[in-house]
């Protein structure tokens, strides 16, 4: 049976924003929909007007001709509209099973197997009596899927799927999204990643700033097409100028080891490389591969041995954070909300927690608030973060505006070295365009950075030399002309 | 010397009857945490449960009235927290607090005309059977309707939360209210019935002191027993089986220390009071030392407002 789904003329006004400007979209089943923008585009609040938990000011949705009326998500379940939102909803702490059956009326051996239908033919395994808190983030994600699958919709609406998984896991979802397009059921795919939707989609929408850009099929579309459409200006390519080989080295790390009591953590044998001044160095590798720890090293946040880090003639292996920061280190973590800043803090309240000696941000332990706001200002129109309110909860910056901040506020001491672990994971693309941009400036002002990154193709614009880290340890350094993305694959992966 | 050995069944019967207000108490306050709510009011509603309940047994003359008048009267003044809470939004600590003191003034101003007043006898169960088996009989047989009640209710608490439908949205709201909300649970309503009943449960188990424990008036009767009771719940980390274990030892340790005052036991007196409240706690935490358990049992959004936007 074909479903088609009509949105039609649908406005959504919050203070300040226009999220939906008046957008018309029609859909059919046996394609895959992308629906494509920069964060802040108005694309979620289209699919949770689709999904019933927001309620548009204007606008109409018609489902097979059917006027749909979406006052609560309870209303998008019982017309078959899934829904897989970006940020799980699943219960922590209930097992799976209970996870699956608190919104079905049916009774619980039913489920159950209905359940075990629906694992069997997506060769989905998951243990159903385990809590959600056990559970990867592409297991989360399935379990999401079954829970929608269970009342076999017509319409499937995942919603960024891909920011938490692996690659495999994302290959494994692409292949169960073409199966359910095959079987009828209407996919819309939300997403910032071009890349995706060209292997993925059909058919492309493009939203920006809350209006509908275009509407066209992927065959006329390229990366770069697309690219310009969703940020609405041609993009310009960052090429970075070949770096003066300095010999002046800047940091070195010998026979560097962390052995971790928590099983989770990747053991860090035998790390040995250097950095020379205005030099990149890119660190490749799979997630989970001893990233996060190599990060929590190189920044004192786990203590390593005095002399296995030299950094500028001294051996500072045994110095905290906050000590390494005199030596004018920077760091830029991964998780920007949990690490980097605290979320529930104004902005220049973040900017102060940096707390280096020489800010005069503190006199005598009171704060100086008129100096940091002062900084607070002068780091948001340099570095472009797209608010001039710095007693805004940094919770309420967007991905983008809020790396931006986290950078700007760590080059506040001019640090001769930046160390930054994913710092475009999950951003648009105008704002890693920016990040970029900035770090290849650091570079030219002759200051030197350890990008550890799990995309490859930032590694490549942005690295002098690239190492790949697998299984906690360090492959030799390459010259990154050498290096293509297929080698860099192969080594990711354990083989020689 | 002889011990009877009824007499052991008659002091553990104590200790059991010691511990019926705090399980009372416990088990509801355990259902309104469980959705996420953190109502700090139970000493409050305990005591309006209390002086409602004497006072309806002594105007009305109805036990039956007096029993179900100081439930209403809980979930009364329960309404009131969860009005500012759910619906105003208010913080849980602050609100609760101002409960209990509510509670107990008020509790006060209405119990001026009812002090020195003799309670009425509560009809009891089982009383034939109480010298048949020797120690088992005063321990099983003799004891009030509340009494059973009270001691079935940690079981029929568990079985709720683990094996009924709703139970489970319980427990999925003070998980995660966004989400419960997203999946098409009104979340405001669950928690508007757990508070309410939480509620129940305090002034039955006011009444519980009220009328049947030590059947008159006394101001400020519940004697802290409100907040023994939300310690319980902590402590024995949201688990109704063990809220009845903890409140079986402090109960005990009551008794038993009153016992060893009496006897003339060399320790100092005021070591001896805070005995239970030292063991109960160190008990509890003993038991309930498996941090995963812990993770899966405590509600992730307690004391955390919910409010929908849109």
């Amino acid at each position: 049976m074909n479903t088609n789904l009509k949105i039609s003329n649908v406005t959504k006004i919050y203070p300040g924003c226009v999220a939906n400007d008046n957008v018309s979209l029609e859909f059919n089943s046996g394609k895959i929909y992308a629906l494509l923008g920069e964060n802040g585009a108005g694309k979620s609040t289209l699919v949770k007007i689709l999904s019933g938990v927001i309620i548009p000011d204007e606008g109409k949705i018609y489902l097979n001709e059917n006027n749909l009326k979406l006052n609560s998500p309870l209303d998008a379940k019982k017309n078959d509209i899934g829904m897989v939102f970006q940020h799980f909803n699943l219960f922590e702490t209930l097992s799976v099973f209970e996870n699956l059956i608190i919104d079905s009326d049916e009774q619980r051996e039913s489920v159950r197997e209905k359940i075990d239908a629906i694992m069997k033919k997506y060769n989905f395994s998951i243990d159903l009596d385990i809590p959600v808190l056990n559970l990867s983030a592409g297991q989360k994600q399935k379990v999401e899927i079954i829970r929608c699958l269970i009342r076999s919709p017509k319409v499937l609406i995942m919603d960024e799927p891909t920011s938490v998984l692996t690659e495999q896991e994302t290959s494994e979802l692409f292949l169960s999204l073409k199966k359910f397009s095959e079987e009828g059921i209407l996919i819309i795919y939300i997403t910032h990643k071009l890349k995706e939707v060209m292997q993925l989609c059909d058919e492309v929408a493009v939203m920006r700033r809350g209006k509908l850009v275009s509407v066209s099929e992927i065959k006329n579309e390229n990366i770069e097409s697309l690219a310009n459409k969703m940020v609405g200006q041609n993009l310009k390519t960052i090429k970075k100028k070949k770096a003066k080989t300095s010999s002046d080295q800047l940091i070195k790390i010998t026979n560097l080891n962390f052995t971790s009591e928590d099983p989770f953590e990747t053991n860090l044998t035998d790390i040995n490389f250097s950095v020379n001044r205005g030099e990149c160095l890119g660190i490749a590798g799979i997630s989970g591969n001893g990233q996060s720890e190599l990060f929590q090293v190189l920044s004192g946040e786990i203590i390593s041995e005095k002399n296995s880090i030299e950094f500028n003639n001294n051996y500072i292996g045994d110095l905290s954070p906050q000590e390494r920061r005199e030596y004018l280190m920077a760091f830029s973590p991964e998780d920007r909300l949990e690490q980097a800043a605290i979320p529930q803090m104004k902005i220049f309240e973040n900017v102060a927690l940096n707390n280096f000696k020489s800010s005069n941000f503190f006199n005598n332990g009171l704060i100086n608030e008129n100096k940091i706001k002062e900084h607070s200002k002068k780091i948001i129109s340099d570095f472009n973060v797209n608010t001039d309110n710095i007693e805004l909860k940094s919770q309420f910056l967007s991905g983008g505006n809020l790396q931006k901040l986290i950078i700007g506020r760590e080059l506040i001491t001019s640090p001769d070295l930046l160390i930054c672990f994913n710092p475009t994971w999950g951003l648009d693309v105008g704002a890693i365009n920016y990040i970029h941009e900035t770090l290849i400036k650091i570079n030219e002002q002759n200051k030197s950075i350890i990008l550890i990154s799990t995309d490859t193709d930032e590694l490549l614009k942005l690295s002098d030399k690239i190492s790949v880290i697998h299984k906690g340890k360090l492959s030799k350094i390459m010259n990154s002309e050498e290096v293509t993305s297929e080698k860099l694959g192969i080594l990711m992966g354990g083989a020689n | 010397m002889i011990i009877d050995i009824n007499f052991i069944g008659l002091i553990i019967a104590s200790i059991m009857a010691s511990a019926v207000p705090l399980i009372l108490a416990s088990c509801g306050e355990l259902i309104t945490e469980r959705s996420g709510v953190l109502n700090l009011g139970v000493e409050g509603m305990m005591i309006i449960g209390a002086i409602s309940g004497f006072a309806l047994m002594t105007v009305t003359g109805s036990l039956i009235i007096a029993i179900f008048g100081a439930m209403l009267a809980g979930v009364l003044i329960s309404t009131i927290f969860a009005f500012l809470t759910q619906t105003l939004i208010t913080n849980h600590v602050a609100t609760g607090l101002a409960l209990t003191i509510f509670g107990i003034g008020i509790s006060a101003m209405i119990g001026k005309n009812f002090v020195g007043i003799p309670g009425k006898e509560f009809p009891v169960l089982f009383q034939g059977l109480k010298d048949t088996i020797p120690l088992l009989g005063p321990i099983l047989f003799g004891h009030s309707i509340v009494f059973y009640f009270a001691f079935a209710l940690p079981f029929i608490t568990s079985y709720f939360l683990k094996k009924t439908k709703i139970g489970l949205i319980v427990r999925a709201v003070g998980d995660s209210p966004e989400s419960a909300s997203n999946q098409g649970i009104n979340v405001r309503l669950v928690r508007y019935a757990c508070i309410l009943y939480g509620g129940a449960m305090s002034g039955l188990a006011g009444a519980y002191l009220s009328m049947i424990y030590t059947p008159q008036w006394i101001e400020n009767m519940t004697g802290g027993r409100g907040w023994i009771a939300l310690a319980l719940v902590v402590f024995s980390t949201w688990n109704p089986i063990k809220i009845l274990i903890g409140a079986m030892i402090f109960g005990g340790l009551t008794i038993i220390q009153f016992h060893m005052q009496a006897i003339g036991v060399r320790i100092p007196v005021q070591f001896l009071t805070a005995l239970p409240y030292i063991v109960t706690i160190i008990v509890l935490v003993v038991i309930s030392r498996d941090s995963r358990k812990i993770r899966l049992s405590t509600p992730s959004s307690l004391g955390k407002s919910f409010h929908k936007d849109n």
